[in-house]
């Protein structure tokens, strides 16, 4: 039991100025039904008790991210940096209120006065300083596509393919960015990369609050990409594929953005692409949030795979579409550690295991990050592969 | 030049401690045009009226003005005072004075000048007045009552026994509606049936009652007082002036599929009567089931078994032919789609299942014989939980509106699974429970308390399947305690929609609904049953959603109206409306898609485009819209316009006409 002036709430109306200002305007839509804390996936963490209903009220009563204890800052720090940013939430809610906005509006004070988790801060300064999450070189940037004879992007180039920062240098993802440039060839797309001269898209750092450094590298990206005439982009990532499309414009974007499952279905059904090796393997597709709920695109990965000959394609039951539940990686979370049963992702691992699958199918390299890791610590015979690789595997 | 008789009320104080009385009587009389003008303290009064009345001989005026209040409060009260006195009243108009000038402003030397230029404003106007008098039609004292829920039924009865022919016509083979498939009703628990029934036979009987089923309006002309109808009659394929609904037929008939009347929980044949009371009592045969229409005349059983030979296979679709004076719409209401809500799994879980099945399970008739069976396994539900506002008060997936009466069949539901199984639990699951009826919170109160029934705050987010069990996720927001509760059976609170086929048949009539298909009422507050279109009245959840007391009271209500306009054989209706100079109008047909009353024709062998008088409102929007100057308000002319406005405008520099 806290002491009676702890559970006294003060109404502190500057903070909740504050606070709607920099994006938690949905507050007072809220009342109170709690859906959005039952569809949030820390809800089927056993041990988790998450309260996502009651953001909206604290944030009306400005009682968020503004304790003067140290101790409850923490506490609340830690409630506003657990938030993956899947939108379980806002699918179901009757409102529409935005519970993920409403935490970046806190996460964003808090990144002001710079009280955020410290490994978070550390991607902040090198996405920064170098262009990407990890502190990599900028000169390596291009070097999953050695050998590859993969063209820098030139005027008059139909696509710009992005593939942002993990399939750039992350051994596993890079994969995924590899069997998607041999079916562009294979495909004879006309098609060229940034390369060294690609930058980070900024998604992550925008979702954990650090909207300055977000707006800059944003800018940055644009002109790159006005000056080097780009006006098709594919990418790999939907956390790109978000931003470029919802999120760029406002900055004065105007290119257009497909993520590689839409482009690949639509050659499927063209005739362009023809699925000839068997693919004898039982199949359950993991629908990454930013491209299923955020974006709608449901249905465009399914028909890659259910194109493919020998493959059979199997459904989490009641959690796939816009039921599906996060991996546990987005808004930061990929960064962040958790106690072992106090995680999301091995719920999700769980509950695509439980299907019977061989293979975890995924549009996504945070998905794909995720599931790697986690899976390395299980005995299973479960593998994860990006949509995109399968279909490599059988043209 | 009209004679114009000015009359200034000082309303008390209310005007006069604004606007300097004796300077505005002084200016007005040296206004051209204007032969008398006068004060008086109260003019709405029996004194002032005299003295208008006094003067209008006396003075021989072809023309008053009242300077008082708004014309909405006393126009028609001076109107009359001219007519007594001799002059047409539409030679009368009211300057406001009040809320536009002594109300708003605290300066009287503002506010004099004002009130000066807002009457000769007026006078102007009063000029160009022509002497009209109201648009009369004669009226056909016959209704149609579109529906046979229970508003339906109350319409009909209403009218019916005020001595006028009522025509109901009712979709399915029989009337009732959903009432007839409660089991027992809040707030007082009666059995549902019991009070429907005797009213559904009482139609069947009344000599006024002209009753169609299985029938549907098909065209509509006219305007109030004089609609033609003609309705569809759909074959039923059985003769019923054989009849005598014995039932051998839906007894033999090899067809059976799931019943409507159950909701689906039960079976009926291809030959049905929807239940045991229905009435009429006589079966229909169901086209798209019945073996013989899809196999080519094979079966034909219900025609071998029927002693009386009343099958009668080619039989056709009927038009009946008729004219009515008023329309009662009470189309009722339909629940939300269940398939809708995918977090549910309803439409997917046979145990997950709305209220209205609900009613079925619980009632005596039902296909359970009143006895709480699950629809999967037949197993009698030990845990059960109910969950409100589903489908409704989510604007964002949904529906955005409070379906009104689910709360409270919600609250009789738990009670009444308590009654029929003690040793059951029931869960509620709910954002709030709105109970605000006479004798509704009372009820909820007793209904917790006896029943021993668990309320929970919080709107669950997924049902899901585990084995023999429905699992609710939910949180307890009062609590902030997480919660999956296991249940047998999950009974959904599905808000009302309006009926299919409520938006063609409100494009039919040519009258409005909501967004959401609701039929719209004339003013939410003072004219709640009748449409905004003369002639078509509004009763029950055709209207919105709403429980049985409120749509026996509408029911009612719009039976009162449509006797009051069945009360004379004319109706007159106000001259205040469109003209059209036939001269200037190229019949381009604009105005028909202005004017909200469709009350523009064109008229093809004028190539014009006429104003039907009784539809005309008087809105002015084709006028507005017309590109040639031929249409025109009566008394409200382009010219007076103009009149009025350069007064108005000229009033600052203070210049004479
Ligand atoms: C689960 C549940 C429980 C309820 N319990 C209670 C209760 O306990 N107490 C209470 O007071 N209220 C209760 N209600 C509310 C009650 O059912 C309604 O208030 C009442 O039935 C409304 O009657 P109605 O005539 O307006 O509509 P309806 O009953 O829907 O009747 C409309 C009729 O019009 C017919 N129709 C529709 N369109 C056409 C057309 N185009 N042409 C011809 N005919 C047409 C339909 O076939 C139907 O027969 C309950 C409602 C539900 C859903
Ligand atoms: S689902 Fe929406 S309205 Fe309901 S508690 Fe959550 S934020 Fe509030
Ligand atoms: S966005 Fe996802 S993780 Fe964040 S509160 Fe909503 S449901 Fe929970
Ligand atoms: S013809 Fe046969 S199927 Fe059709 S109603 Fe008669 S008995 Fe039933
Ligand atoms: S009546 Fe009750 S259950 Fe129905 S929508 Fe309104 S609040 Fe929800």
């Amino acid at each position: 039991m806290k002491d009676k002036k702890n559970l006294t709430t003060e109404i502190n109306p500057e903070i909740r100025d504050i606070l709607i200002e920099m994006g938690a305007e949905d507050i007072y839509k809220c009342y109170q039904c709690g859906k959005c804390t039952s569809v949030c996936p820390w809800f089927q963490v056993e041990i988790c008790d998450y309260p996502v209903y009651k953001f909206s009220l604290e944030t009306a009563l400005g009682a968020v991210a503004s304790s003067e204890d140290k101790k409850e800052l923490e506490e609340e720090i830690d409630l506003i940096y657990r938030c993956v940013g899947c939108e379980a939430c806002l699918e179901q809610c009757p409102h529409g209120i935005s519970t993920p906005n409403i935490l970046r509006a806190a996460r964003r004070l808090l990144v002001d006065f710079g009280s955020y988790p410290e490994t978070l801060k550390s991607i902040v300064q090198k996405t920064h300083n170098v262009g990407n999450p990890f502190g990599e070189q900028r000169e390596n940037r291009a070097d999953w596509a050695k050998g590859l004879n993969v063209p820098d992007f030139q005027q008059g180039m139909e696509y710009l393919y992005f593939p942002c920062c993990l399939p750039a240098y992350e051994t596993r993802n890079q994969k995924v960015a590899q069997a998607t440039v041999g079916i562009l060839q294979k495909c004879e797309v006309s098609f060229g990369i940034l390369g060294v001269k690609e930058t980070c898209c900024g998604e992550v750092i925008r979702r954990i609050g650090a909207e300055n450094i977000f707006e800059e590298v944003t800018k940055a990206n644009i002109k790159e990409f006005k000056d080097s005439d780009v006006k098709k982009v594919l990418v790999t990532s939907p956390h790109c594929f978000t931003t470029f499309k919802n999120e760029y414009p406002e900055f004065g974007a105007d290119f257009e953005v497909l993520h590689i499952t839409q482009f690949l279905s639509k050659l499927i059904d063209e005739g362009k692409i023809k699925p000839k090796k068997e693919f004898n393997k039982k199949v359950v597709y993991h629908d990454p949030c930013t491209l299923g709920r955020k974006n709608n695109i449901y249905e465009e990965p399914r028909n890659i795979l259910k194109n493919i000959p020998g493959l059979e394609f199997l459904e989490v039951e009641n959690f796939n579409r816009s039921l599906s539940l996060c991996c546990g990686a987005g808004s930061g979370g990929l960064w962040l550690e958790w106690e072992k049963d106090e995680r999301i992702v091995n719920v999700r691992l769980k509950q695509l295991m439980d299907t019977g699958a061989d293979i975890i199918a995924v549009a996504c390299p945070y998905c794909l990050q995720m599931f790697e890791e986690t899976l390395k610590s299980m005995s299973t015979d479960i593998r994860v592969m990006d949509v995109a690789e399968i279909l490599y595997e059988t043209i | 030049m009209k004679k114009i008789g000015v009359f200034v009320c000082h309303c008390g104080r209310n005007i006069s401690s604004t606007v300097n009385i004796n300077e505005v009587v002084e200016e007005i009389k040296k206004y051209p045009g204007v032969a008398f003008c006068t004060d008086y303290t109260y003019m709405c009064s029996d004194p002032g009226q005299d003295l208008v009345k006094k003067s209008i001989k006396e003075k021989k005026l072809d023309g008053i003005v009242i300077a008082a209040c708004s014309p909405s409060l006393h126009e028609l009260t001076f109107r009359n005072t001219a007519e007594k006195a001799g002059l047409n009243p539409y030679l009368t108009e009211v300057a406001n004075i009040r809320e536009q000038c002594s109300w708003v402003h605290k300066d009287i030397k503002e506010a004099t000048p004002k009130a000066i230029s807002i009457i000769e404003s007026i006078i102007e106007k009063t000029k160009l007045n022509e002497s009209l008098s109201p648009v009369k039609v004669k009226v056909n004292p016959k209704a149609l009552v579109i529906g046979g829920g229970i508003a339906g039924i109350q319409a009909s009865l209403d009218i019916a026994n005020s001595g006028h022919k009522v025509i109901l016509v009712e979709k399915s083979p029989s009337i009732g509606g959903h009432m007839a498939q409660l089991s027992e009703t809040f707030p007082t628990l009666d059995c549902s049936q019991c009070i429907l029934t005797p009213k559904m036979v009482e139609i069947s009987q009344h000599e006024n009652i002209s009753l169609f089923v299985y029938s549907e309006l098909e065209e509509i002309s006219g305007s109030v007082g004089n609609f033609k109808i003609k309705i569809r009659k759909k074959a039923s394929y059985v003769d019923n002036s054989k009849c005598t609904g014995c039932g051998v037929c839906s007894e033999k008939c090899p067809v059976s599929v799931d019943s409507e009347f159950d909701e689906g929980l039960g079976k009926r044949k291809a030959i049905y009567s929807p239940f045991p009371q229905a009435v009429p009592n006589k079966p229909v045969i169901d086209k798209e089931n019945c073996t013989y229409f899809l196999k080519d005349g094979k079966c034909g059983v219900c025609k071998i078994v029927c002693t009386l030979n009343a099958i009668d296979f080619d039989q056709k679709d009927e038009i009946i032919e008729e004219e009515v004076g008023a329309i009662v719409v009470a189309t009722g209401y339909e629940l939300y789609p269940m398939e809708n809500m995918i977090e549910y799994g309803a439409g997917k879980y046979p145990d997950v299942i709305n209220g209205l099945q609900f009613e079925r399970l619980l009632s005596a008739s039902g296909p359970t014989q009143g006895e709480i069976h699950r629809p999967s396994d037949n197993k009698i539900p030990k845990r059960i939980a109910f969950i409100s506002c589903v489908g409704s008060r989510d604007p964002e997936h949904h529906l955005p509106y409070c379906s009104k009466i689910c709360c409270m069949y919600m609250v009789k539901h738990a009670l009444l699974y308590k009654e029929h199984i003690p040793d059951g639990e029931a869960i509620v699951f709910s954002i709030d429970i709105r109970t605000s009826g006479k004798d509704y919170e009372e009820f909820f109160t007793r209904a917790k308390e006896e029943g021993n029934i668990l309320y929970i705050r919080g709107k669950p987010a997924r049902i899901i399947k585990q084995g023999d069990d429905l699992v609710v996720w939910c949180i307890n927001t009062l609590t902030g305690k997480q919660l999956r509760v296991k249940c047998d059976m999950i009974v959904l609170s599905m808000s009302m929609i309006s009926s299919s086929g409520a938006l063609e048949l409100a494009k039919a009539l040519r009258i409005h609904t909501n967004d959401f298909g609701f039929f719209t009422e004339a003013h939410p507050k003072l004219r709640p049953v009748e449409s905004l279109v003369p002639g078509f009245y509004l009763a029950g959840t055709a209207q919105g959603p709403k429980d049985i007391p409120d749509t026996v009271s509408q029911a009612s209500g719009a039976a009162a109206k449509v006797m009051t306009l069945f009360s004379s054989d004319e109706i007159s209706h106000s001259p205040i409306i469109a003209s059209v100079d036939e001269d200037l109008c190229s019949g381009c047909g604009i105005c028909i898609a202005a004017c909200p009353y469709d009350a523009r024709e064109m008229d093809e062998r004028k190539k014009i485009v006429a104003v039907n008088e009784i539809l005309c409102e008087g809105c002015g929007a084709c006028i507005s819209a017309c590109p040639s100057g031929a249409s025109q308000q009566r008394n409200l002319t382009n010219i007076q316009i103009d009149n009025m406005i350069s007064v108005l405008l000229r009033s600052n520099t203070e210049q004479p006409v």
